[in-house]
């Protein structure tokens, strides 16, 4: 059934004719009876973490994407698993989706759990094989235990005409630390609501995230984190590049509640334009209702400075490959963060894909 | 610093109530009887009846925002929307009604004018009852009248100008505004006229139940330039009062102005003010701005840098208290090459108060090698308010420069420990603190505006520390 999605509405409105409230997109397909999605491959190599298929995952976040999105989610979604984790080593959960001609709809909810002083690496991949029209619609329920230490990789490299619908819910217990790091290299839109509800005290919540807009592709980013423990800890750093058409819409919201006394929470949006095309909308919110706490917020926007530009062409690169080096920089100190190896090479690999 | 808790602050000046007295007070609510019959006592060309009508479809046809403070306390049926002072409009303070002139001696408005000011109009209620101008400045063509007076002498200008840059389908307010205006100031600076001293206009609302709705149209000519200066008051009154203006400027090609606002409407007033500039080439435009009064307050003045080579600057501090929401900030879009925008926002929050910084940066794909750069700051004095910061940054280019930053926070305690290490009290120092906070807004204002602002410092923070 195609339909007009009205999507990712923000915590806290403005002005309607600032155009960044909510995203239209029309004409999307929110397929019923979503067939069997056989392109999914586990690699968990320790016994201590349980990813066990259920039925039960009927969640309703307190923030998503669309009244319709989470519908089918707790509808008719085809991967439903709840993964547990009892391990104190840090361990790693590879879940690859591999989207094709055969497997070109998921609807997957994943519920994950990691237990009192426990850790998980939660590396979860999405591909295209060919150039079929996949469609995603993801919800993944997050919670972290007392004293957890949580790190969750987000790859997107569907194909340029697929369609990436992201809910993220995270609630966070005493002293528990969960880093996310999002590489959106793909997708015709992708679409992302991420909320996180920190609600003890001393948790940590860190974000790094990458993208790559290119051709007509649409990001809209809502991230809303509540800090409601004392001295919460929170760092947002999203490292963007707009090509051709594209358009981002980041809308970040750091909402200190009361009783969050000497938190901390920093936000920082910086997007590279690389088209006269392309367009970017930031709303970057600070919402406070604490007086001990400390909140800031920075955002940034504009071309590749000519000068730098010119003194790597100096040294014998072509404008595009110094134009290349230059994005790749800046998207360093996010993915140098990492400590998969192939894992580096591979994302490094894509961003040379997409600016070719 | 006095330590002793005030539940509601003695504004002293500004909460003087003359007795509700007027010479013509029109019924409460909004209708098109309402609207022709302002227009009739005004005696208006039809043109101008025309437009009012016209602006009051567009009001009921429009409706209330969905976002910003909650307006629900606003009920049309319990404002009057027209009152008029028991005064004829007069350029000598000796004409003025007794109460109504010693209202604006209090204000210290006629002293102003002797010491600093090159012209003052002073509004009361809904018409402008004293209006005047040096001797020079008429010598030099400038023409600063109040707008029922331009209205009927300059109707070309005022054609062509009036409700241009601020349409009345930009909102519900101003459709409002346009549907009921009345009183305000028309100033016209000629081609190359530099006007050295300020002018000021002074609105004062004594009225309870009563809404003001002037009109405030400036239009400073190419290579011309002006200093305006806007003062707003009112007594408090238990019942809800309406403050809807609305304030056009046209600053043409290498011209400049500076649009200094004080406002401290009493905690009883929704101001629904809405305030937009059109920038010529390498024309200036600065806004200045101290909200310190309303209960409710949305107000986000405009600049559109229309011409290549247009700035524009933003200063501006809020300062909400109990009961007071005052959702505030700045827009600008740039329409064209080489614009450039400064904007510093800051905001204090004490005793419950909510101050909301929201704001607009645009920046058009025809606004090559632009430059904005935005950064605002909220301080909150203690952990009953609330202080939120709302900033959108629309970016259509990729040959500009745009940068953003804001902190929110309270007041640092190694700043104070310093400073009660230098002899001062917890209370002295931490007010020493906010006025310096404050100090970047001050300084842009003309000395005795800073003075009246650090005085609503003082007397919003005594009674908040300690």
């Amino acid at each position: 059934m195609k339909t007009d999605l009205i999507l990712n509405e923000t915590p806290i409105r403005t002005a309607n004719n600032y155009n960044i409230n909510n995203i239209t997109l029309k004409d999307i397909d929110i397929e019923e009876n979503v067939p069997q999605f056989k392109g999914m491959n586990i690699i968990n190599n320790s016994s201590k973490v349980s990813v066990t298929e259920t039925k039960k995952n009927k969640f309703l976040p307190r923030y998503f994407l669309s009244d319709e999105l989470i519908m089918q989610s707790n509808k008719d979604c085809n991967v439903n698993l709840k993964i547990e984790s009892n391990s104190s080593n840090n361990t790693q959960l590879f879940i690859d989706f591999e989207f094709s001609k055969e497997n070109k709809s998921l609807v997957d909810n994943l519920d994950v759990t990691v237990s009192k002083n426990c850790k998980l690496t939660l590396i979860l991949k999405y591909d295209s094989k060919d150039d079929s029209v996949g469609y995603h619609n993801q919800l993944l329920n997050i919670v972290g235990k007392e004293n957890s230490n949580i790190n969750v990789i987000i790859l997107n490299f569907l194909n340029k005409s697929s369609n990436s619908f992201v809910t993220i819910n995270n609630e966070l217990r005493k002293n528990s630390k969960l880093n996310y790091t999002i590489i959106d290299l793909g997708s015709k839109n992708f679409i992302m609501n991420y909320y996180s509800n920190m609600i003890s005290d001393y948790s940590s919540n860190t974000i790094n995230s990458i993208y790559i807009g290119d051709n007509e592709k649409v990001i809209d980013l809502n991230y809303i984190l509540h800090l409601r423990g004392r001295e919460c800890n929170t760092d947002i750093d999203i490292q963007g590049a707009l090509k051709d058409n594209s358009k981002k819409h980041f809308k970040g919201t750091i909402d200190f509640k009361k009783g969050c006394k000497k938190s901390i929470g920093n936000e920082n949006e910086s997007c590279l334009m690389l088209s006269d095309k392309a367009k970017s909308i930031a709303l970057p919110m600070l919402l406070c209702s604490e007086e001990e706490v400390e909140g800031n917020h920075s955002s940034s926007s504009g071309k590749i400075d000519e000068g730098d530009l010119f003194y790597i062409m100096s040294r014998g690169f072509n404008k595009k490959e110094a134009m290349k080096l230059m994005v790749k920089a800046k998207f360093n100190k996010i993915i140098d963060k990492l400590k998969d190896e192939n894992l580096k090479s591979l994302i490094l690999d894509k961003i040379d894909e997409k600016l070719s | 610093m006095k330590k002793t808790k005030i539940e509601d602050i003695n504004r002293n000046i500004y909460d003087i109530k003359n007795k509700d007295e007027y010479e013509f007070k029109i019924k409460k609510g909004l209708s098109k009887d309402i609207v022709e019959e302002i227009s009739a006592k005004k005696n208006e060309p039809s043109w101008m009846r025309d437009f009012r009508l016209k602006a009051l479809d567009v009001y009921n046809s429009l409706k209330l925002p969905t976002w910003g403070p909650d307006l629900s306390c606003l009920n049309m049926d319990e404002i009057a929307t027209y009152v008029k002072p028991k005064t004829k409009l007069s350029n000598s303070w000796d004409d003025v009604d007794e109460d109504i002139k010693n209202t604006f001696d209090k204000l210290g408005i006629p002293e102003a004018e002797k010491k600093s000011l090159a012209g003052v109009g002073a509004q009361y209620d809904s018409e402008v009852v004293y209006h005047s101008m040096k001797e020079e400045l008429k010598k030099q063509g400038v023409i600063y009248t109040d707008m029922e007076t331009a209205v009927n002498e300059y109707p070309e200008l005022v054609k062509k100008y009036f409700m241009k840059c601020v349409p009345v389908y930009d909102h519900k307010f101003v459709a409002l505004h346009g549907a009921v205006w009345s009183g305000g100031s028309f100033v016209y600076v000629p081609k190359n006229v530099k006007v050295d001293i300020p002018l000021q206009s002074y609105f004062r609302l004594n009225s309870k139940e009563a809404g003001q709705f002037e009109h405030t149209l400036i239009i400073v000519e190419e290579g011309a330039s002006l200093h305006f200066i806007e003062g707003c008051s009112a007594p408090k009154y238990n019942k809800v009062n309406l403050h809807a203006g609305c304030v056009e400027l046209y600053v043409k090609d290498n011209a400049y102005l500076r649009y200094s606002t004080i406002e401290n409407w009493s905690k009883n007033m929704l101001n629904l003010n809405t305030k937009k500039a059109i920038v010529g080439k390498n024309a200036k435009m600065e806004w200045v701005s101290g909200s310190f009064g309303s209960k409710i307050s949305m107000l986000y003045p405009m600049s559109i840098l229309d011409g290549e080579g247009a700035q524009t600057e933003y200063t501006g501090i809020s300062f909400a208290s109990t009961g007071q929401n005052l959702d505030n900030g700045f827009k600008v879009v740039h329409n064209a090459k080489n614009t450039s925008s400064l904007v510093n926002a800051k905001s204090i929050s004490k005793n419950g108060g909510k101050c909301t910084y929201r704001s607009l940066v645009r920046i058009n794909e025809n606004a090559k090698n632009s430059k904005s750069s935005v950064s605002c700051e909220s301080l909150m004095l203690d952990d009953i308010s609330i202080s939120d910061t709302i900033p959108t940054n629309d970016i259509r280019t990729d040959d500009a420069q745009f940068s953003h930053e804001a902190k929110i926070g309270k007041i640092s305690d190694k700043t104070i420990f310093y400073l009660m290490s230098r002899g001062m009290t917890e209370e002295d120092a931490k007010a020493m603190i906010v006025r310096g906070f404050a100090y970047e807004v001050s300084k842009e204002l003309p000395v005795e505006y800073a003075v009246e602002m650090n005085n609503l410092i003082n007397l919003e923070l005594e009674g908040a520390i300690g």
